[in-house]
Parts: C-alpha cells; structure tokens; sequence
C-alpha cells in the first residue's frame, strides 16, 4: 500500500513536471527555432562542440539536454532524429556525451547547495564528458571501419 | 487558445504563423510527452520495487570496496547506490546520516552526478534508438572513474 501510495504521488510529480517543461518548451522551440538570435545561439554552440564530432544539427538538442536535463533534451533528441534523420553516429555522440553531464543548472545547484565543489562537478565534469565523448566517439568510429573491412575480405 | 485565434484575425499573414508554430508547438510537445510518460512511468515502479526489494543493500556491499578505492568512506555506497537506482535528491537524502568531508562530499556528487537514476533516464536513452542498458553500465563505470582520477588530482594539489 505505502508503495503504491509513493508510486502514485512519486508519477503524478514526474507526469507533471515533465508535462509541464515540455509542452512550452516544443511550443517556444516551434516559435523561435527560425529567429536569428536562436541560430546564432546554436551556431556558437555547434563551434565549441564542433571538434568532438557534432554536427549543427544535432548541437540544438544537446544544448537543451546539457543546460535542461536529459528527459528534455532527449524529448527533443526523439523529435529530431525523426525530423532531420540524424543517423546512429551523430545519435550515439549525443548520448554518450549527455550520458556524462545534462541538466547542468538544476543538477548542480541541488549537490553544491549540500557542499560540493562547484569547480569538480561543473568544469571537471564538462570536461570528462568531453573527454569520454572524444574517445568512445573515435573508438566507435575505428570499429565501425574493422567491421567493415572485416565484411568484405 | 482562444487568444491565438484572436492574433490570426488581428494580423492574418503574421498571427497565422503564430497560431501553426503554437499548434505544431503543443502537437509535437504532447506527442512528445506521451512517448516518454509510456517508458518513464514503468520504469519508475520498477525501481521502487528494486529498491523496496533491498538492492540498495546488495549492491552497496558489492560497491563498499571500490568507494575506497576511489577516495570514499565504504559507507559512502549507500548514497551512491540509491541515486542509480532513483536519483539525485535520494543521493542527498542518504547522504545526511553520513558525516562526509567536503574532499568526499564533492568525490559523491561528482559520481552520482555521472550516474543517476538509470533506469527512468535509461528509457529515455532506449526511446532516442541506444541501449539503455548498454549506457547504464558506461555510466556507472565512468562515474567511479571519474571520482577516482579527480581524488588522484585533488591529491596533487
């Protein structure tokens, strides 16, 4: 009974906090995804990301995962990949990097409020996941290619 | 609603635009939604039931040897194990029997900030067309080792 007390309150909060970052979040991305302050926002962002692999149109939803949260970033992930047809490589990059570090602002704030050190879990921790991102990225690249010299002798 | 109908009227070329980006908005939003609530909401029973079952106490006896490994009183692996299994505000709460050094406290949360609530956030890798699993075990992995190069540079300094 007391697990089905806290699944039903722990999902109504889920379902609604969900519900509501979402919607308005799709809504807004609908309106300004055009705009030239949008563009260039993602456009720098695609810069800085650039070099680990990301294309420009896969820089849009990681930036929303890695200031936002994964739930979110990944809601615009599913919506993207079907949109623009992202391919498994630029999919798989995504992960691996949002699997390191995403919702940077909420996450953060709630372990630095308890004591923890904003310079490890904030710089150290962007910088792993770069780090993690280069290296499975290229690790996954070199497979792919043995695979498929392996294919054809 | 009815005020977006209202902006079609007032400016035609302009509030139409409005009113389909809106639309296409909240279509793609609840779709959106609903994809992720069908993954999301079995995952979160399932690990409530795991942590009811007493997991958290099997894999944290598994996890006490490497916390020390990593910098972390063994004790530390409660927390730890809790945020993997439901996430970060269990990781705080199992954290406050605990007296951890700031040093630790830091090593904790830069561990479970790497790895946290798995199996919610690993429907959410499995909808986008990776294995949840697959990332679950990096993720886990990676945050251990993360902990530990970062007490091994906290060393140096």
């Amino acid at each position: 009974m007391d697990l089905l007390r806290e699944f039903a309150t722990g999902s109504w909060s889920l379902l609604w906090k969900m519900f509501a970052i979402v919607v308005p979040m799709m809504v807004l991305l609908e309106l300004f995804e055009g705009s030239r302050a949008y563009r260039g926002m993602v456009r720098g962002w695609s810069r800085i990301v650039g070099w680990l692999g990301f294309s420009e149109q896969t820089a849009a939803p990681t930036l929303i995962g890695f200031l936002f949260g994964l739930v979110y970033g990944g809601g615009i992930i599913v919506r993207d990949a079907k949109r623009h047809d992202l391919g498994r490589r630029q999919v798989f990059l995504m992960a691996l990097f949002l699997s390191m570090v995403h919702a940077m602002i909420e996450d953060s704030l709630i372990l630095i409020a308890v004591g923890a050190s904003a310079f490890w879990i904030v710089v150290f921790r962007t910088g792993w996941a770069a780090a993690v991102t280069l290296a499975l990225g290229m690790a996954a690249t070199a497979w792919v290619r043995w695979r498929r010299r392996k294919g054809r002798g | 609603m009815a005020l977006d109908r209202g902006d079609a009227k007032a400016a035609p070329s302009e509030g139409s635009r409005l009113r389909r980006d809106v639309l296409a908005g909240l279509r793609i939003g609840c779709a959106t939604f609903w994809d992720l609530a069908k993954l999301m909401i079995p995952a979160y029973l399932a690990a409530l039931v795991l942590q009811r079952v007493g997991a958290v106490e099997v894999l944290a006896k598994v996890a006490a040897p490497v916390m020390r490994v990593i910098g972390l009183p063994g004790e530390a692996a409660v927390p730890l194990v809790f945020g993997w299994i439901l996430n970060l505000y269990a990781v705080i709460g199992a954290m406050q029997p605990l007296t951890l050094s700031p040093r630790e406290i830091t090593l904790l949360a830069l561990a479970a900030l790497i790895s946290h609530n798995l199996i919610v956030e690993g429907a959410v890798i499995h909808r986008t067309g990776m294995s949840g699993v697959a990332f679950g075990i990096l993720r886990v992995i990676a945050g251990l080792a993360a902990a530990g190069i970062a007490n091994q540079l906290m060393g140096l300094f």
